[in-house]
């Protein structure tokens, strides 16, 4: 097994004297896929945004190839390898396209590399019917596998899914959960929170429980 | 009555056969708020978003300060900026007392307030998640903070527009800084002051007809624009 892309160590987080996260230790691996469960208002939430650089620590070390750095100093270099996305998908105003195509432009591809990755992304998620529809338009499921799709183009590292199939039906849930797995297949280290943890029976490599600030597996 | 039918029709005829002069002062007035409200919008939108990302003490208050200013009378204005540009005040070296630039610095500081506070406003009704999806997809700070913008755009227009309305209305700051020469610094506000002072009131009356419909448009487009941000967002 290869080593871990990222170790976050003792991360620490209170909200208004309200010890949230109490020295998380987490390892993410590639290919491998975490699922994190915890009762409402347990932070899981706050641990994803915290490791996708949206939400600062009150202390944090990121392991990186056996050497520790302070969260502060390496966010910045490697949040471009970590996207976190929300539990109910924001898309931009704007048409599909231009929603799945934002974040090639902070790439080094070039304009004509852009434009064959955004339809192929396109194709590979059945949006290329709807591309130049306006995206608030669309009904939740489909705005969702936008931002799916919208992460995906991107190549992460690390994906980050918040609650990702709460708000669907059976037949979209199993669609989602095939894509997760496509995305781990694919080398992706994937961290899942639910509150129903048989959703990913198949996908999960290992299960914790955020419990008190601390994880438990 | 008689009297103001007649000057009413004066008026209209001064506006629709295109008086050179009465065009050249409305003319004026469009130059000189255009550049003041264009000028300050960058730095009145920039603060806003800062007043509402920043993370320091004292932004409440630097909110009230600037809501508070919202209301600030334009002779008080008027009267800080002539201090300080008359020819014994600290900047009366750069004679700009009685200039065009003079007026737009006025009416700078004037719409300044506008543009934080209702700037201010657009932007806190921004969904926090525009600024974590920008983010994570990995834009950089500005491009960022031109999303949230782009996302709230109908709010920053009416902020603008606001600001706007409020310069081109003012006569305070243009009488006491731009100093009413024809020609020069002559805007519709100040040649209205100065007509009707002399009894010649047509030329008042058609450039009070531009300024009305003005601010008629601009609140037909305000509420326009307001139906939109509920559609939107
Ligand atoms: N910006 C904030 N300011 C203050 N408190 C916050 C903030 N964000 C979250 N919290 C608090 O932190 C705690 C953890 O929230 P978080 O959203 O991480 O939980 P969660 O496990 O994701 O919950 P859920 O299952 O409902 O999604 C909650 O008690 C919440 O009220
Ligand atoms: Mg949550």
């Amino acid at each position: 097994m290869s080593g871990p892309l990222f170790v976050f160590h003792g991360i620490e987080k209170t909200f208004a004297e309200d010890e949230i996260l109490r020295k998380v230790d987490l390892s993410l691996y590639p290919a491998k896929c975490i699922l994190l469960t915890g009762k409402n208002g347990s932070g899981k939430t706050t641990l994803l945004k915290i490791i996708a650089g949206l939400e600062k620590p009150e202390k944090a070390e990121i392991e990186i190839s056996g050497k520790l750095h302070c969260w502060k100093k390496v966010m910045p270099i490697i949040r471009k390898e970590i996207i976190y996305l929300h539990q109910q998908a924001f898309l931009f105003s704007g048409t599909v396209e231009s929603n799945v195509a934002y974040g090639l432009r902070f790439t080094s591809l070039t304009r004509e590399q852009r434009r064959e990755s955004l339809k192929k992304a396109l194709e590979r998620s059945g949006l290329t019917d709807l591309a130049k529809q306006q995206a608030n338009t669309l009904s939740g499921g489909v705005q969702q596998r936008v931002a799916f799709t919208r992460a995906w183009i991107l190549k992460p590292k690390v994906l980050l899914l918040d609650e990702p199939v709460s708000n669907m039906d059976q037949e979209s849930r199993e669609k989602a959960c095939l894509l997760i797995q496509r995305m781990k297949s694919a080398g992706m280290s994937i961290v899942i929170t639910s509150h129903v943890p048989q959703y990913f029976d198949g996908l999960a490599d290992v299960q914790f429980d955020l419990v008190n600030g601390k994880l438990l597996q | 009555m008689n009297g103001l039918l007649l000057t009413t029709q004066q008026a209209l005829q001064l506006l629709l056969y295109g008086d050179a002069e009465l065009w050249s002062i409305v003319l004026l007035s469009f130059s000189v708020s255009l550049k003041a409200i264009l000028l300050t919008t960058p730095f009145g939108l920039l603060l806003a978003f800062g007043l509402h990302h920043g993370n320091f003490p004292g932004i409440r208050f630097i909110l009230a300060f600037f809501n508070s200013l919202l209301s600030v009378p334009t002779v008080v204005v008027g009267l800080f900026l002539y201090v300080l540009l008359t020819r014994q005040g600290p900047f009366g070296d750069l004679k700009l007392l009685f200039t065009q630039s003079a007026m737009v610095i006025g009416q700078m500081i004037l719409c300044f307030p506008v543009l934080v506070a209702l700037g201010y406003a657009a932007i806190q009704a921004a969904d926090r998640r525009v600024w974590e999806t920008s983010r994570t997809l990995g834009a950089p700070t500005w491009y960022t903070i031109l999303t949230i913008f782009y996302e709230v755009r109908f709010g920053l227009l009416a902020a603008v527009l606001t600001g706007f309305g409020r310069v081109i209305s003012e006569v305070g700051i243009s009488m006491m800084v731009g100093g009413n020469i024809m020609g020069y610094t002559r805007n519709i506000t100040t040649a209205i002051a100065l007509e009707t002072s002399k009894g010649e009131f047509a030329q008042g009356i058609a450039l009070g007809l531009v300024l009305l419909s003005l601010s008629f448009l601009l609140t037909a487009f305000l509420s326009y624009i307001q139906s939109k941000k509920g559609v939107i967002t």
